[in-house]
């Protein structure tokens, strides 16, 4: 038994049909071919897979593709206006936030959401906002330093 | 200050745009037409016999399309001490016995998961539970069972190192002291799990994508288990998400995913799923340890007796090195005049032990830094006092292994002295420990046996004057592809952007040994500065008669400008000197070819990086609970490259060797690990990293690139040493097994009060 | 005085450096004479890494100074 799904990624609208126990995850990476999205785990504990929904981070592996229905859905390839990077990409890059880049894409969509909800986020609240997210490599404090550098202004949005 | 125009500059890294916009692929997004997908069958028992294994029903189910067993194999064993064979233990799909829990017996391929998965629950295997054993102590014993025939007292490989007369050394010390420690385990936890996708074509020729840290071993042992010659397995590592030194032996994915494939001649990928990378990949040694040191009373260093047994669980991988390199580096970084180590690594029926960043040091710099403090404190000496008394110098003479060059350790331990005084008197129940530790750039014992030189690179000049670099180095997120590109764009005197790497492809790219041992930069960066040093000269060779230079010699090229040495103003383009040189030759594009090998070094290591690292934590007294506030350290790596990329390196570090003196830990119970989810396998997380410093201090390596050496794996040394050496300062006990959890800390502190 | 390894001759300066010489190499040799004057091989490696004072080495070595001093 297939299901319709009806909902926006990354601003383009999709219809698809599939079968109910399917994960957003698998929707993503599997249906759409947008394997930025990562999976670090089975469990709900890596947050590798963190997108937006209508705005809010989620784990696309614990929530199932028809929970989408009507939703917005944000991911990493979203992100960036054609070839133009946007601020927190561009800081990842010069804060060297990332080494394997495994977890980058879930640790861009968890500050993204941090960002929207707290523009001028202070320390603490960057380790809060990023605290679901593993990251093996950095140790987590360029991450830190590249999302205060963006809360800070240092980046401008590219012009539309 | 230096003249580069690349090296030591922030640069974004060259894989970066890719990845912070989710295009970069790394073979867990890999998709090819018609491909299939492969699980795993493994052992449930931690030692048994198969007696039978009957996969006819999962053969039956609609949708797999292919099953294999043991049986399906050459029977061959692998290792990756290729030069001993009696080391080359793991036949990955086991035909007669298991000997851990997680050992492989069966492999499928379906058309998809859900499918493959159902097949594993549908082949009947019969096993005859055998008598385990998961403790070393009791593996030794002369009535354990034996694991591996004609091993007796499972003794898989042990190891000695002596110089000096340490008996009569030991007679001489005014103070000796005797302690005994234990080293857990720690997972990898690379973000990016295990994962192969192996393509058999009707051509007779293999490609397998991997995330690997050596796509060269892979080929070669690859080659060995299914009887293909190296030349027709490609093996390509596409992104790859972390290594730590848990991927560079031939895997499980790739080699089920390779006999899958050779068998329905379709690509066959297979990903492990994160709860058999926690039971069934390697991980770090855990061992027990004695060490007996001696001193004089003004804390001079006489002697030292170090003895390790390990638990190497059921293989032996590069097991081997690690027992060799904990003797090794137990001693460092001090100048012992005489020092003996006896390491014995057992065969156990756990997951087998190996490799991990650090490679059998961060053990022994636990112990031998926290012994180092009992002994200084019991003489009175001040923790960095008595390494500076001992400390290696440069051009010290490690007796019968080892020269070191280049080394600053004496200037780190000053700047972290000077960090001591600044923070001066600490608050009640907070302290800060200390620990000095060296590593080094790459091994040189050639214990793969392979022909080809260690390194080597290939550069290629194109007409418009973009370079392309060929290397077998393997970017696994700690940044070669960067570094390297770094030091071609330095030597050819051409901008980054100039460069466009392809590496790790064993189609394309001449051999590298691969990302292991600290070695890319040093090995491969020597490699990579030969080749673009040649094409260079090339060039040089058209300019040299327009300049009216004597010789190519009194020519250089720097930001794309080619000119006399004496008189830089006089030159011309280099896109120039390209067109010309290319149309002068042919039309032929210039090619460089460079390669490393390390001769006349000692056995260990062409060079050593040092350092001194500073932990400082707060712990409360009444539950043993404490927190990580600063890790400071100060290091010294030779010419900085990348100094983006050293600043992640040594976070990474922090939290990953933090992590291993915290809180990661790998329980057993009956040879099966009790914690096999990310839920459960504690580590560090973004609260609990601790706030990190870097004092750069400079030095000058003359066997690097540039005078460069390591700087990935050292860094993993120092932070569980210097963190029992903070726990004591901060509330006077000691915690001489890992990982110091709060519940150790506690006990002690209730041990303390009676 | 010195002692001479009675399997591959290494000498040894004394009793005790001996005995943990002929316990490191631990090859079937060696463990052979060891279990021939009555050891278990295995407890005496075991030993060393359970008690403080090189415990397993002594009742070896005092064997070896026995049965395996030379002139030298
Ligand atoms: S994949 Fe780990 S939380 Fe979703
Ligand atoms: S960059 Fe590798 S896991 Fe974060
Ligand atoms: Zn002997």
């Amino acid at each position: 038994m297939k299901h319709e799904l009806k909902f926006t990624v990354n601003g383009h609208p999709y219809e698809l049909h599939i079968r109910p126990k399917t994960l957003l995850v698998q929707v993503l990476r599997d249906h759409l071919g947008l394997t930025g999205t990562k999976r670090g785990c089975s469990c709900s504990s890596c947050a590798a897979c963190t997108v937006l929904l209508n705005g809010m981070a989620v784990k696309s592996c614990s929530v199932l593709a028809l929970q989408a229905e009507g939703a917005e859905v944000l991911t990493v390839e979203g992100l960036a206006r054609g070839p133009e990077l946007n601020p927190l990409q561009q800081a990842f890059l010069d804060h060297g936030a990332f080494q394997c880049g495994f977890c980058t894409p879930g640790m861009l969509m968890a500050a993204t959401a941090l960002l929207r909800e707290t523009p001028k986020p202070n320390k603490d609240q960057i380790r809060e906002g990023i605290d679901a997210n593993i990251c093996r490599c950095t140790g987590y404090n360029s991450i830190i330093r590249a999302v205060t550098a963006v809360a800070n202004g240092e980046y401008q949005e590219a012009a539309k | 200050m230096s003249t580069y125009s690349v090296i030591g500059k922030r640069v974004r890294r060259v894989d970066g745009p890719d990845k912070v916009s989710g295009r970069a692929k790394y073979t867990f997004d890999l998709v090819l037409p018609e491909m299939l997908y492969g699980k795993i069958l493994r052992s449930p028992h931690p030692h048994a016999r198969i007696l039978s294994i009957d996969t006819s029903k999962a053969e039956k189910l609609i949708g797999v399309k292919a099953v294999v067993t043991g049986k399906d194999t050459l029977g061959r064993k692998n290792g990756i001490w290729r030069r001993f064979p009696e080391l080359c233990d793991e036949e990955i799909l086991c035909r007669t016995k298991v000997r851990y829990i997680g050992d492989p017996v069966a492999a499928v391929a379906a058309v998809d998961e859900d499918t493959a998965e159902e097949a594993l629950d549908l082949i009947d295997v019969e096993y005859e539970p055998l008598p385990a054993v998961f403790d070393p102590l009791e593996a030794i014993k002369e009535d354990a069972p034996q694991i591996h025939e004609g091993v007796e007292l499972n003794i898989n490989v042990t190891r000695h190192i002596e110089w000096g007369d340490v008996d009569e050394a030991f007679k001489k010390c005014d103070y000796v002291r005797e302690d005994q420690f234990k080293c857990s385990s720690q997972a990898h936890m690379a973000m990016e799990t295990h994962c192969a996708v192996a393509s058999f074509g009707l051509d007779g020729k293999l490609t397998v994508w991997t995330s690997t840290q050596s796509s060269y071993y892979v080929q070669r042992l690859l080659a060995d288990m299914v009887g293909l010659r190296e030349g027709d397995i490609r093996v390509i590592k596409p992104a790859t998400g972390g290594g730590f030194g848990g991927k560079f032996e031939l895997d499980s994915p790739q080699f089920c995913a390779s006999v899958l494939s050779m068998k329905v001649c379709k690509p066959v990928k297979i990903v492990l799923q994160r709860e058999e990378e926690f039971t069934a990949s390697k991980r770090r040694t855990p061992m027990y340890c004695y060490s007996r040191l001696g001193a004089k009373k003004d804390g001079t260093l006489l002697a030292k007796e170090i003895r390790v047994i390990t638990e190497g669980g059921a293989y032996t991988g590069m097991g081997a090195t690690c027992l060799y390199l904990t003797g090794f580096f137990s001693s460092f970084p001090y100048r012992y005049p005489s020092y003996r180590y006896d390491g014995y690594r057992v065969y156990t029926n756990t997951a087998p032990t190996s490799a991990m960043r650090g490679f059998g040091a961060p053990q022994s710099t636990f112990v031998s830094e926290g012994q180092l403090d009992m002994l200084a404190a019991d003489l009175g000496i001040d923790p960095v006092q008595i390494r500076r008394l001992n400390g290696m110098v440069p051009n010290h003479e490690v007796p019968g292994q080892a020269t070191v060059q280049s080394c600053g350790l004496p200037e780190c331990l000053d700047s972290i002295d000077q960090h001591l005084r600044q923070r001066g008197k600490l608050p009640p129940d907070h302290g800060i420990g200390i620990a000095a530790y060296g590593f080094m750039s790459g091994g040189i014992f050639n214990w793969f046996d392979t022909p080809y030189a260690f390194s080597a690179a290939i550069v290629r000049v194109n007409i418009d004057g973009k370079v392309d670099l060929f290397t077998g180095a393997c970017d696994i997120g700690q940044g070669s592809d960067t570094t390297l590109s770094m030091i071609c764009a330095e030597e050819l005197g051409v901008a980054l952007e100039d460069i466009r790497i392809h590496a790790a492809d064993t189609g394309i790219c001449p051999v590298d040994l691969g990302a292991w041992g600290s070695r890319q930069t040093l090995m491969t960066g020597n490699a990579v500065k030969m080749a673009a040093a040649d094409a260079k000269r090339q060039l040089l060779e058209f300019a040299a008669a327009k300049l009216g230079a004597n010789i190519v010699y009194d020519l250089d090229i720097k930001d794309r400008h080619v000119h006399l040495v004496d008189r830089p103003e006089k030159g011309f383009s280099y896109y120039d000197i390209v067109k010309q040189a290319i149309r002068g030759k042919d039309g032929e594009a210039i090619i460089g070819r460079g390669h490393y090998t390390p001769h006349r070094k000692g056995m260990v290591s062409p060079a050593y990086s040092f350092g001194v690292q500073a932990v400082e934590v707060a712990v409360d007294r009444e539950t043993g609970r404490y927190k990580l506030l600063n890790v400071t350290t100060a290091h010294e790596s030779g010419t900085v490259i990348n100094p983006v990329g050293i600043e992640g390196q040594l976070e990474g570090a922090i939290m990953m060797a933090g992590g291993y003196g915290f809180c990661e830990d790998q329980p057993m119970d009956d040879g099966r690990i009790l914690n096999p989810s990310i839920a459960e396998y504690k580590l560090i997380r973004s609260l609990d990293m601790p706030e990190t410093k870097i004092l750069e201090i400079d030095t000058y390596e003359p066997e690097g690139p540039f005078g460069a050496k390591e700087a990935g794996e050292g860094l993993t040394n120092p932070t569980a040493a210097a963190l029992g050496n903070a726990i004591h300062k901060a509330v006077g006990v000691r915690i001489n097994s890992l990982p110091i959890t709060p519940e150790k800390v506690f006990r002690a502190l209730q041990d303390q009060k009676q | 005085m010195v002692y001479q390894c009675p399997v591959c001759k290494k000498i040894s300066s004394a009793g005790l450096d001996l005995a943990r010489h002929m316990i490191g190499r631990g090859d079937k040799e060696h463990r052979d004479w060891i279990s021939s004057r009555g050891f278990k091989y295995s407890e005496l490696l075991a030993l060393q890494f359970k008690s403080f004072g090189g415990e397993g080495y002594k009742a070896l070595a005092e064997v070896l100074e026995k049965e395996t001093r030379v002139e030298g």
